[in-house]
């Protein structure tokens, strides 16, 4: 090959390259994800045991993930239907959560922040919950004030949530099959 | 009718045999070529190239990437803490979070350690809530935790290099005293030591209960 091809070939080639790499540390958080309806976990991410993708990641982000025997995290960014979660709409979260000790639902815009309201109320914990007489949550997210346990989204267009089990006797396996044990995600009216 | 309007509708009828199917291999040769055709060779050489290249610096980059990180969570607690030393970090808000993803739930503290020298000892007395300690390498591999529930009241530990804990005596009073030895795969890392406050408005008081916990050089 002569050397002006050759130099655009190997452009090219890094920055490709490069370019999968971006791509890949941004928007994953690690080979190893394990869905259950709207919801994904990481559960190797907190362990030794992480990918070279979930150490990326983490590492370009600043993130701490959380160590498996503390606790696992779930993100939804989209409703157990598919559709990206809305901060305009009303979303619904009902349903029974697994054992643990501790968990906490958190609120997140697009880019991982908490979002702003005048309640300082950026998520629920499960000792602040009003529980259904069965024991199942149900929490609303919605830019307008609503009964029961509402979380403000501000309106925001794109919004994540985080459930966070702490202290889980929970084992991966039994994550995978039965997907009725994270609660459901719905986008119920949409202005 | 002539010969070539029946051999179909026999064909039709299955009466006699379709045309032998090709063998999936030389299919598969067969559309090789055919690429091969509409890209001559001048062509493909480089696109294989590229494609090589492309996957060596991929990957190569994901794997330096915990080294070369710039923002990575042991960089940006350097900046606020020191290290062998406990520092209690700021709580979560919207417009700002020392690490991203913090649970706004919990109040949190960061001990960066650096065995180098000596063994780090960590003693987290137990809050009013659920209490735990977290340990990572400085390149943000999370590789030990416990909380307050295993450990009971207090949480203490010892954390040693690799070539500290084989120089431990194997019959050494700190296995016998219920004192945890915890071995950190690399020099430096970081303790994340975080307690949950049920409702917001017991923050303060359990910030002050983690006031008390310490990260310490031993001898």
């Amino acid at each position: 090959m002569r050397p002006l091809p050759l130099a655009v070939t190997l452009a090219v080639a890094v920055t490709l390259g490069l370019g999968l790499t971006y791509v890949s540390v941004t928007q994953s958080r690690g080979m190893d994800a394990v869905r259950s309806g709207a919801w994904t976990g990481w559960p190797r991410s907190g362990t030794t045991q992480a990918d070279p993708y979930a150490r990326a990641a983490f590492a370009r982000s600043g993130e701490l993930p959380l160590e498996l025997a503390d606790g696992l995290l779930f993100l939804a960014a989209q409703d157990s239907a598919g559709a990206p979660l809305d901060g305009r709409c009303d979303i619904r979260i009902a349903g029974t959560l697994p054992q643990a000790q501790v968990w906490t639902v958190t609120l997140m815009d697009e880019e991982g922040h908490l979002i702003p309201n005048d309640a300082h109320r950026y998520g629920f914990t499960s000792n602040e919950v009003v529980y259904r007489p069965d024991g199942a949550i149900d929490l609303v997210l919605s830019p307008r004030a609503q009964a029961g346990n509402w979380l403000p989204t501000g309106a925001r267009g794109r919004v994540k949530v985080a459930l966070r089990l702490y202290d889980a006797p929970f084992s991966f396996s039994s994550a995978t099959g039965e997907s009725s044990t994270l609660p459901q995600v719905t986008t119920e009216h949409c202005p | 009718m002539s010969l070539s309007d029946f051999l179909p509708s026999l064909r039709r009828q299955r009466l006699l045999p379709r045309t032998s199917r090709l063998h999936p291999l030389r299919r598969v040769r067969r559309a090789f070529d055919r690429m091969r055709a509409a890209l001559p060779e001048h062509v493909l050489l480089p696109l294989a190239f590229i494609l090589v290249i492309a996957g060596i610096v991929h990957l190569a980059s994901v794997l330096a990437m915990p080294v070369l990180a710039q923002k990575s969570a042991y960089q940006r607690l350097l900046d606020m803490a020191q290290p062998n030393h406990m520092t209690l970090l700021p709580d979560a808000t919207p417009a700002d979070m020392t690490l991203p993803m913090t649970d706004p739930a919990f109040v949190s503290a960061v001990c960066l350690y650096d065995l180098r020298e000596r063994p780090l000892r960590v003693r987290v007395p137990a809050t009013a809530d659920y209490t735990s300690v977290s340990f990572y390498t400085a390149r943000g591999l999370a590789f030990y935790a416990l909380n307050d529930q295993a450990a009971g009241r207090v949480i203490e530990l010892d954390l040693l290099s690799p070539s500290q804990r084989a120089a431990l005596p194997e019959d050494e009073e700190i296995t016998a005293a219920d004192r945890l030895v915890v071995e950190s795969p690399a020099d430096r890392g970081i303790v994340l030591i975080r307690a949950y406050a049920r409702y917001p408005d017991l923050r303060e008081s359990i910030r002050r209960q983690l006031e008390a916990a310490s990260c310490t050089s031993s001898n």
